[in-house]
């Protein structure tokens, strides 16, 4: 009442002028999301022989921003001004009449070095002020790195967040026929681009994850004997077995710092978790009981663990202190289907752990805090899988099976549930592991 | 001396009234609650009249006013009764009849058209004297001891003898249906004219103290604003932001941002980059009420991300 008072105080006082303003500031609230509008033309040639490199760098961008879901890249068909020079303001009125909202001019010229400039410039095309801009240089086989930093630029300078593009994603590519799939270790520009083999594919290898530093990888192999969890260095190619312990190691995952690698152990019919020192090499029992524990995830800082449990009967997700303790279950379900939770990861950003639920006949992706609260399903079928968080906390990774004769894919899908696409491979894949940002 | 005893009665008998009185009433003190205190804006008079007036350039709303001319008492004519030509109307809205059960006796005394029923078209509905003077027909009924005010809805009883009871809607014929009378409206008269010979009621700055006007402006901002931040702590963002704008509607000079607010800087940043050109993508905001200006001209408005997935 009291409050009310003030405000038609207020307004009265201003319809008289006596005071110039609103006493109270109007409150704008979005309701839906719409794509940011932005134009990307072509980046200039510095030199006649630049003109490839030029739109193919515009290409990556292009389609980074396209597939990130939070931009609307404009169809350069419909620009009305060219740009031939990045050093001069570009005619705002005719990015404006094109209903841009933002506009990236750049330039590729080859130094005397044989090394590569690229230059951009991120305009406002509302204000027509410039946002950022940068150069860069680097050998020329490496443009594509050089597209995704430039695409990081503007998704930050845009969104206020990290951006996610220079990343890669490690996953195991499977071929062959459905009964004599041959699966091998493969890794890949966030994009689908620059896919290399990590194995040969005489062992079956499952669950890689990347190393903060993003050098090494740690995954599971099923070699002669039991399975293992290994590292593999992507520089040298090296590969080594994680700890020497009797009988099954699985699910392994790097800590935060790198320097440790947390799995699961079999003992028995259960299995534990324990974290391994890969300095000191010195092992650390976490769990103990007559279950199943696995797939453990860090929370970003290190504190705690999030993994999957059956000791209450189904599989849940529990979260723990990081050096063990008293565990509590997070994951309940509210539907009817009574469904079950696995693979839990924690996201980089720390506000969310994705996992995959199992019930009702389908496995779905989805996001809940950390306390359990605010579950949201991000996709459900026949058959999605083993999420990775984006090094941002954006996106979240997985793959789908559709059953059949088939095999399964790479998606992704934006943690508010939108934007899903499927991620090309070159051929089936799964088991995918978001990186770290290379830069 | 002597004392008088009913004086000394008195005295005493008063003393234990009135102690007993002290003592029982005292119970509680009355203990009244702390007013609180309520904001109020003291405007004088003169203020009042100013929020009230009319403004000299404001549009005329209501160029007749309501009384077009002084007239000498008339008796109202019965709209309905008046009837100036009488045209056969086929309808098939009339035919529950109830009244020919309530008044078959009264519905003999009226003959004037037994010819009419015969015809093909029976369900004429206006077998009421044609082209009479409705005050005459008024005094002519009430000698007549019917009931005068419905000439028409008389009208329709005198079909109950006839037992032609078959109506066909015909499609064709609804233009029939329609009341081809000549409108009976007059000049509205009056005991003296509409005294206030109103210079722009509807400019009168008394409607600027309803808020009429933020909601819209509020839903066309909207309409642009969109900023992809999805974090859990959305809801902690906003961003202050002043605008300035022209009698036009377009927006004077770049949106000032304010503050910021939320746990990330470079968030709340680039949402205060997105907030502006919300506004400036959605001028010019034309539907503002020209006559308000004065408090749209600097319009302070909050962002934030608050019901958005």
């Amino acid at each position: 009442m009291t409050r009310r008072g003030f405000l038609i105080g207020g307004s009265t006082l201003a319809a008289m002028g006596l005071r110039p303003a609103l006493a109270q500031r109007l409150q704008v609230n979005p309701t839906e999301f719409q794509p940011l509008p932005i134009a990307i033309p072509n980046f200039v040639a510095g030199s006649p022989a630049d003109g490839e490199v030029g739109v193919g760098v515009t290409q990556v961008i292009t389609n980074n921003l396209q597939r990130s879901g939070l931009f609307a890249p404009i169809d350069q068909a419909a620009f009305i001004e060219k740009i031939t020079n990045i050093d001069t303001a570009p005619q705002f009125q005719s990015w404006k009449a094109i209903n841009a909202q933002a506009l990236v001019t750049g330039r590729m010229t080859r130094q005397g070095d044989g090394r590569l400039k690229a230059e951009f410039r991120l305009w406002d095309v509302t204000s027509g002020q410039q946002l950022t801009g940068q150069q860069y240089f680097t050998s020329p086989e490496y443009w594509r790195r050089i597209a995704h930093i430039i695409s990081d630029q503007i998704y930050e300078r845009l969104t206020g967040e990290k951006g996610y593009f220079d990343s890669r994603v490690v996953f195991v590519d499977e071929s062959g026929a459905k009964e004599r799939r041959i699966k091998r270790l493969a890794l890949m520009d966030q994009d689908g681009a620059n896919v290399r083999y990590l194995t040969k594919g005489s062992d079956l290898v499952l669950t890689p994850r990347f190393s903060p530093s993003t050098q090494e990888i740690t995954y599971m192999e099923f070699g002669q004997g039991d399975p293992r969890v290994y590292l593999f260095n992507i520089e040298t190619g090296q590969r080594e077995i994680v700890g020497n312990f009797p009988g099954m190691s699985f699910s392994p995952r790097f800590s935060p710092d790198g320097q440790r690698v947390i799995m699961s152990l079999q003992q028995g019919g259960n299995s534990n978790l324990f974290v391994m020192d890969l300095r000191s090499k010195s092992t650390t029992r976490l769990t103990d009981t007559p279950a199943i524990d696995t797939s453990p995830s860090y929370a970003p800082d290190g504190s705690r663990i999030c993994f999957e449990s059956d000791r209450g009967g189904k599989p849940q997700i529990y979260v723990m202190p990081a050096g063990g303790g008293p565990a509590q279950r997070i994951s309940f379900s509210k539907d009817d289907t009574n469904g079950s939770y696995s693979t839990p990861v924690w996201s980089p950003r720390g506000d969310y752990i994705a996992f995959t639920k199992q019930g009702g006949g389908q496995f779905s992706i989805g996001i809940m805090k950390p306390d359990g609260s605010g579950e949201r399903i991000l996709t459900s079928g026949f058959h999605n899988e083993g999420p990775t968080f984006a090094p941002n906390g954006r996106v979240v990774m997985f793959f789908r099976d559709p059953g059949g004769n088939g095999g399964p894919s790479l998606f992704t899908v934006d943690i508010s549930g939108r934007n899903e696409q499927k991620v090309p491979t070159p051929g089936f894949a799964s088991d995918p592991a978001w990186s770290p940002l290379l830069s | 001396m002597k004392v008088d005893k009913t004086l000394a009665a008195s005295i005493a008998l008063h003393v234990l009234v009135i102690g007993w009185g002290l003592v029982s009433f005292s119970a509680r003190s009355f203990e009244a609650p702390q007013p609180e205190a309520m904001p109020v804006d003291i405007i004088s008079a003169d203020q009042v009249a100013k929020v009230t007036a009319g403004i000299r350039t404001g549009e005329k709303e209501k160029p007749k006013p309501l009384v077009e001319k002084i007239a000498e008492a008339q008796p109202v004519d019965d709209a309905v009764g008046k009837i100036t030509k009488k045209e056969a109307i086929v309808t098939n809205a009339a035919p529950d009849q109830p009244p020919p059960v309530e008044k078959p006796v009264e519905k003999k005394p009226e003959p004037p058209k037994p010819v009419a029923k015969d015809e093909p078209k029976p369900i004429e509905k206006k077998p009421d004297p044609p082209k009479v003077d409705p005050i005459a027909e008024a005094l002519k009924s009430e000698e007549a001891k019917k009931p005068t005010p419905k000439p028409q809805a008389k009208a329709a009883p005198p079909q109950p003898p006839k037992p032609k009871p078959e109506r066909t809607f015909d499609q064709s014929k609804i233009a029939a249906l329609l009341d081809k009378r000549d409108p009976t409206r007059q000049s509205i008269t009056g005991a003296a004219l509409n005294p206030t010979a109103s210079l722009g009621t509807h400019a009168g700055t008394a409607d600027a103290m309803v808020s009429t006007w933020k909601g819209a402006f509020v839903a066309a901002v909207r309409r642009c604003f969109s900023f992809p931040y999805n974090g859990q702590d959305s809801d902690q963002f906003e961003v202050d932001i002043d605008i300035q704008l022209r009698r036009d509607g377009t927006v004077a000079a770049q949106p000032v941002v304010v503050a910021v607010r939320g746990p990330s800087k470079s968030v709340a940043d680039a949402m205060a980059e997105s907030a502006k050109r919300a506004v400036e993508q959605c001028q010019a905001y034309a539907f503002l009420p020209k006559e308000q200006y004065d408090t749209w001209k600097y319009i302070p408005m909050t962002f934030g991300l608050k019901d958005m997935l």
